[in-house]
């Protein structure tokens, strides 16, 4: 470098050692994202410079906006000093997520700096400084009394002004210069070519490092923020995926997950009497998960649409996600069993007439990446506030990929609406080759988890339903039979009889069956009382005749024992007297 | 008659401001003829940085050719003579 730029210092409101030392005490600085917030535990460091790096599309210039506005709407001051985008586009941009960026800046409360480099300019020499660049931004920030500053796409300088040796140096001095200035300050740059760890602004010029990148799994992209070095703070180092849409940067941290949530003692019913006695005689836990598994046709959507009208009836407003059928399909498709869904139904979300608003949001699950949808779903249920969630299937989302990470974001799902206090029941799908065996993995967080199946016998389907956990509920452990008809959704109690446990229409033959039978054993079970007693009574005959028999012989031999006495005695007679007349 | 006129903006008077106030002067002079009225203006703009501001000037030393139009700008220290004319659309005959 040929040249030393004495004039840089002059700006220099405090010497970098007091500005460091400074920082450490100072509260971070909201960027008004409440997911990077939690991120960085508060914002980014206050009086220092924060890397942002991504490559282009990944949202750079969207948080550096949300960041300034966040700070502008708060009352403070900013300035914006772009090296890409012309400014009316950025005030577009702005404007778009709903920052009235075009009357901040009539207010005088927000300056944009056009430094875009100017590819007419003519090089001569090999000398050129960028003292002007910190003469521009100096005299904007005094002018503004401005405390956030944003420098976008800084690595355009890089393209600007190829080939001259002289940049790197002068860049370098910018750097120094920001740092320095002890503004909190958002410096973006693109992922061209190393441009930040040339230039030291990853290892030695920012407090704070974040990147941005996409990634595309399964032709899906997901975006991805992760902090990459906070100095002097604690900070988490995941990968956070986020949301980039109209309405504007949303992001869910990994970590966010606290189980902070509020018990509840009160109960939500299922709008099925007998489910409600299944689980205790109220239904779930108002704030607990409940979660439907069952095959298709089971009655999974009937069910959680009955939880749905219950609420709504209840007063309650009902967030009904449905990733399968689209909004008219499930409105004329529960119909058919008596839930009048379009009832309850309100696009704006407000309840009438005492009925909680039905929101139903189809959304078509293969549209977009798991992240995005656990995110829009979090939004939702935060713009909304209802105070039942209804996913159906949720499967939709974790089920089609054998992905970890799919189950893991599920989790985190289901853990973010726990924890507003938001009542969800979720529906899973089962194959038919499942045997009835989740593949979600996601027990540990279910309150409540009630199994359908399909139970075929005798050319009849009839559905089954058991509850095989309620967590604090004293639960039925019976399978009852769970009917669907024009009248509406019924709980069955099984018929159990001689061979087993019977349902559907096979229960009222089997108990048909039954009853002959029993009227069959009844008939010969008197018969066989008749013959017991009859033989009793042969019994007691044949004794009278034995005994009269005994009595008979008796006599007779007793007749005969007399008479040959008798005859013995008549002999004995006649001897003597034979003895007697000779002697 | 043509007027020509020439803003060279500096940043404070660093040796490379320096080297192209002269050589533009040296320059001015040499081709300045009977029709040919060159006027520099020299600018720092640590003194008036909203003119940086309107001009919007990244790189210094800058020579911005006002007058006659279309404005042509030509950045460096102005060492190279030929390069410098062709830059600013100084005909020379």
């Amino acid at each position: 470098m040929q040249v030393t730029m004495t004039t840089a210092s002059d700006n220099a409101v405090i010497p970098a050692a007091d500005a460091a030392e400074e920082s450490t005490n100072k509260q971070p600085i909201a960027t008004g994202i409440e997911g990077l917030d939690f991120v960085l535990q508060g914002g980014l460091p206050a009086g220092r410079p924060t890397l942002l790096r991504g490559a282009a599309g990944t949202g750079k210039t969207v948080i550096a906006l949300t960041f300034l506005c966040h700070g502008i709407a708060a009352g403070e001051t900013a300035v914006f000093v772009t090296f890409d985008e012309a400014p009316e586009a950025l005030l577009g941009h702005a404007e778009g997520f709903g920052f009235p960026a075009r009357r901040y800046l009539a207010e005088g409360r927000l300056r944009i700096l056009d430094m875009r480099p100017d590819r007419n300019e003519v090089q001569v020499g090999e000398t050129i400084e960028l003292t002007a660049i910190l003469a521009r931004i100096g005299f904007a920030l005094d002018s503004l009394g401005a405390t956030r500053l944003v420098l976008d796409a800084v690595d355009g300088m890089e393209t600007g002004y190829a080939d001259l040796p002289s940049l790197r140096g002068e860049l370098t001095h910018v750097f120094d210069w920001i740092r320095d200035r002890a503004v909190t300050c958002l410096i973006t740059v693109g992922e061209y070519a190393d441009f930040s760890t040339r230039y030291g602004l990853e290892d030695y010029i920012a407090d704070c490092v974040i990147a941005l990148t996409q990634e595309v799994s399964n032709r899906v992209m997901t975006r991805v923020l992760r902090v990459v070095k906070r100095r002097g703070a604690a900070h988490g180092s995941n990968e956070n995926p986020f949301l980039l849409d109209r309405g504007g940067i949303f992001l869910v941290p990994v970590t966010g997950s606290v189980l902070s949530a509020k018990v509840s003692d009160a109960r939500l019913s299922t709008g099925i009497s007998g489910l409600d006695a299944m689980l205790g005689g109220q239904g779930p836990y108002r704030g607990s998960i409940t979660l439907l598994s069952g095959q298709a046709g089971t009655g999974k959507t009937s069910i959680a649409c009955s939880f749905a009208r219950a609420a709504c009836e209840a007063g309650l407003s009902v967030l009904y996600i449905s990733f399968e059928e689209s909004l008219d399909e499930l409105i004329r498709n529960q119909r058919s069993i008596g839930i009048d869904l379009d009832r309850y139904h309100r696009t704006d979300g407000r309840s009438v007439d005492g009925l909680g608003a039905l929101l139903l949001q189809p959304v078509r699950a293969v549209e977009l990446g798991l992240e995005e949808h656990l995110m829009r779903v979090i939004r939702s249920v935060r713009q909304h506030r209802p105070a039942l969630v209804i996913l159906d299937p949720v499967s939709g989302l974790a089920g089609r990929s054998r992905d970890p990470v799919a189950k893991e974001m599920l989790l985190r799902l289901l853990y973010l609406i726990k924890e507003e206090g938001v009542t969800t029941v979720a529906t899973e799908l089962l194959g038919d080759d499942s045997a009835g065996v989740s593949h979600l993995d996601v027990s540990s967080i279910i309150d409540v988890w009630i199994k359908l199946r399909r139970h075929e016998n005798d050319g009849e389907m009839n559905r089954l339903i058991t509850v095989v956990k309620a967590r604090g509920l004293p639960t039925s452990d019976q399978v009852k039979e769970f009917r669907m008809s024009t009248e509406g959704l019924r709980i069955v109690d099984p018929y159990l009889g001689e061979s087993g446990i019977v349902y559907g229409t096979a229960r009222m033959a089997r108990q048909a069956e039954d009853e002959e039978t029993i009227d069959q054993l009844h008939i010969e079970l008197e018969r066989a009382h008749q013959l017991r007693a009859e033989l009793s009574e042969i019994q007691a005959a044949n004794e009278r005749l034995a005994r009269a028999e005994h009595e008979v012989k008796t006599a007779d031999l007793d007749r005969q024992v007399a008479q040959i006495e008798r005859r013995l005695a008549a002999i004995e007679r006649t001897r003597a007297a034979i003895g007697r007349g000779r002697a | 008659m043509t007027k020509h006129l020439l803003r060279l903006y500096i940043a404070g008077r660093t040796p490379a401001a320096d080297r192209a106030v002269h050589n533009l002067e040296q320059l001015a002079v040499e081709v300045a003829t009977a029709d040919l009225v060159i006027q520099i203006e020299v600018i720092d703009i640590l003194e008036r940085p909203q003119l940086a501001e309107d001009e919007r000037i990244l790189a210094t030393p800058v020579v911005i050719k006002q007058l006659p139009p279309p404005i042509r700008r030509v950045v460096g220290d102005l060492s190279e003579r030929e390069k410098v004319l062709i830059g600013l659309d100084l005909r020379v005959d």
